[in-house]
Parts: C-alpha cells; sequence; structure tokens
C-alpha cells in the first residue's frame, strides 16, 4: 500500500490539495452563513482561517497540476512557495485570534474589518517576517516554527475551554482537531528537518492533515445542518 | 445562585423581549433585560448598530425599540448559531 501511495505521490499530492480547498470552500460557505446571521467576530475569524487555509490548497492544487502537465518554470516554484506560506501562516494566526479576539476587542466595538485592523496588520508584518527568513534560511524552518508555536497556544485555549464547559460536546473534537493539527505540524516539521523528507513520514502527515480537516468539516456540518 | 449569562444569550433576551412586545420603551426593556444601565445601553448601541433592532418615535415623541429582519433571523437561528460559537469556542 505504501509502495504505491510513494509511487503516485505526485498525482495524490494534486488531489489532496484538491480534496482539502473544497473541504475549507464548504466549511467557509457554511461558517460565513452564520457569520451573517450573527454578525459575531470571532465566526468572522474562524471563516477567514478556513478561507486562508483554502486560498493556500487551491495555490497548491493548481501549481501541482501545471508542474504534473510537465510545465515547470522554476520562478513558479519559489514565488508559489511564498504565496503557499503566506496563507497557511495566516490562517494559523486567524484560528488563533479566533479563540482569544474577546480578550482584544471590545464586543460592543469590535473593529471594523477582519482582514484589515490593527491585531492582523500585526499577525501580516510576522508573516511576511517568517517568509522572509525562510526565502534566506531555503526552507520552511521559520513557518514550522510558527505554526508549532501558536497551534500549542491554540491546542492550550481550546482544552481550557473544554474544561470550563464539558456540556459542549463538539469542544472535546475542537480540543482533538488543535491537538491532531499541533502534531502534524510537528512531524512535519520532523519529516523536513531531521528527517530529509522521508516518504514514510510525509504521507502520514498528510492522512493526519485529512483527518484534521475532516474533522473541521464534520463539527461545522454537524451544527450547521438544519 | 444563577449561573451568568453569556453574551450570545444576553442578546437573544432582549430581542425575544421586543419581539413579544413588538415595539417596547427603553425604560420597559431595561427592566426586561435585568441588566445595569451601562450594559443595556452597550448592548442596545451593538445591536443598533449591526441592525437588528430599532428606534423610532411614535407621535407624542416617545421613543420605542422594534425589531428589524436581522433580529427576527438571528432569533429563528439562535439555536444554530449558539451551538457554533459555543461548540468552536469563538
Amino acid at each position: 500500500m505504501y509502495e504505491w501511495l510513494i509511487e503516485n505521490k505526485e498525482l495524490l499530492k494534486l488531489f489532496y490539495g484538491l480534496f482539502i480547498g473544497i473541504i475549507c470552500l464548504i466549511i467557509v460557505l457554511r461558517s460565513d452563513k452564520i457569520f451573517r446571521l450573527s454578525l459575531h467576530q470571532g465566526v468572522r475569524y474562524f471563516r477567514n482561517a478556513f478561507l486562508f487555509f483554502g486560498i493556500a490548497f487551491a495555490v497548491r492544487y493548481f501549481v501541482g497540476f501545471i508542474i504534473y502537465q510537465g510545465y515547470v518554470p522554476a520562478e513558479i516554484f519559489s514565488y508559489s512557495k511564498m504565496v503557499f506560506e503566506f496563507f497557511i501562516i495566516m490562517a494559523g494566526f486567524f484560528i488563533f485570534y479566533s479563540l482569544i479576539w474577546k480578550q482584544v476587542e471590545r464586543s460592543s466595538e469590535p473593529f471594523f474589518s477582519s482582514i484589515l485592523n490593527p491585531c492582523i496588520l500585526i499577525f501580516y508584518l510576522m508573516t511576511i517576517i517568517f517568509i522572509t527568513l525562510d526565502s534566506i534560511w531555503g526552507g520552511y524552518t521559520a513557518m514550522f516554527f510558527s505554526q508549532i508555536f501558536l497551534f500549542t497556544f491554540a491546542a492550550g485555549i481550546s482544552f481550557t475551554k473544554f474544561l470550563e464547559k464539558r456540556r459542549r460536546k463538539f469542544l472535546k473534537f475542537y480540543f482533538t482537531a488543535m491537538a491532531l493539527t499541533l502534531i502534524a505540524w510537528t512531524i512535519n516539521a520532523l519529516a523536513v528537518l531531521l528527517f530529509r523528507l522521508n516518504d514514510g513520514i510525509i504521507i502520514n502527515t498528510y492522512i493526519l492533515n485529512l483527518i484534521v480537516f475532516l474533522l473541521f468539516l464534520y463539527g461545522v456540518m454537524d451544527i450547521t445542518r438544519k | 445562585m444563577a449561573r451568568k449569562r453569556e453574551r450570545l444569550e444576553v442578546i437573544r433576551d432582549i430581542l425575544r423581549v421586543i419581539q413579544e412586545k413588538r415595539e417596547i420603551k427603553p425604560t420597559r426593556l431595561l427592566y426586561s433585560s435585568n441588566l445595569s444601565p451601562q450594559m443595556f445601553k452597550d448592548y442596545v448601541s451593538e445591536l443598533k448598530k449591526k441592525g437588528f433592532i430599532q428606534d423610532f418615535e411614535d407621535k407624542k415623541g416617545k421613543k420605542f425599540f422594534k425589531l428589524n429582519k436581522k433580529g427576527f433571523d438571528f432569533l429563528q437561528e439562535y439555536k444554530m448559531i449558539e451551538n457554533f460559537v459555543e461548540n468552536f469556542g469563538l
């Protein structure tokens, strides 16, 4: 099974990007519906997170598709890597901020824009710094460490919220999803930084990532179904 | 001791009172909402800003609140909104 997966790695990567892109699109549409009804800032940042995840994976899919067709201009690699990294890191920031926005903004006077406001501008700036560092170092080290750091906090916050409100069944799943995301980022970092892109580890990371996105999708669909 | 209401529950309660009365004076709404005057002011200004409610004056110049379509929609889908916000810890 692993051999077949490794042999068809490039094609599978293509479908993986497309599949996660579609999952994100469904989550964005569903959470946007909730946001329009409630005008709740937390829902808005949650929606933005999956919008950015979706764009990141869509970019990855289209670039992968071009490469699969045999057309591989060298500059596409470096630009798409930066675009992918930008959206992935920002998505992590949005997920994190959706959990803490109440401590920063006043509910009665929330920031007017969820894409351009003082807090999000700081995240953009940090993201650009991480991308620049990765461009200089030639890898994804800054991205890995930023995401591991962010999801450690996000998992901690969601665990605290789960302990506070045990009656909410999905908070347990949400904490699990956050913890799995943290594990996926850690394994991904280890695979790239220590094990020199070991195929077996990379495939396991992809599967783990897929499970995480499916968990998020399950939660959103379960709550928003009529 | 009664549990402190969540923000969404307070909004629901305010909107429900307005829905039941159709039109309501600010002082009556303040009593029904069980909030301090300052908190009440904050919530009402938030609801007006979001377009959930609006105020108007009758012929005698007395101020009233009434629900907008957004407010009705919020009440209709309240359970789903509450589940979403609470379950994702937002």
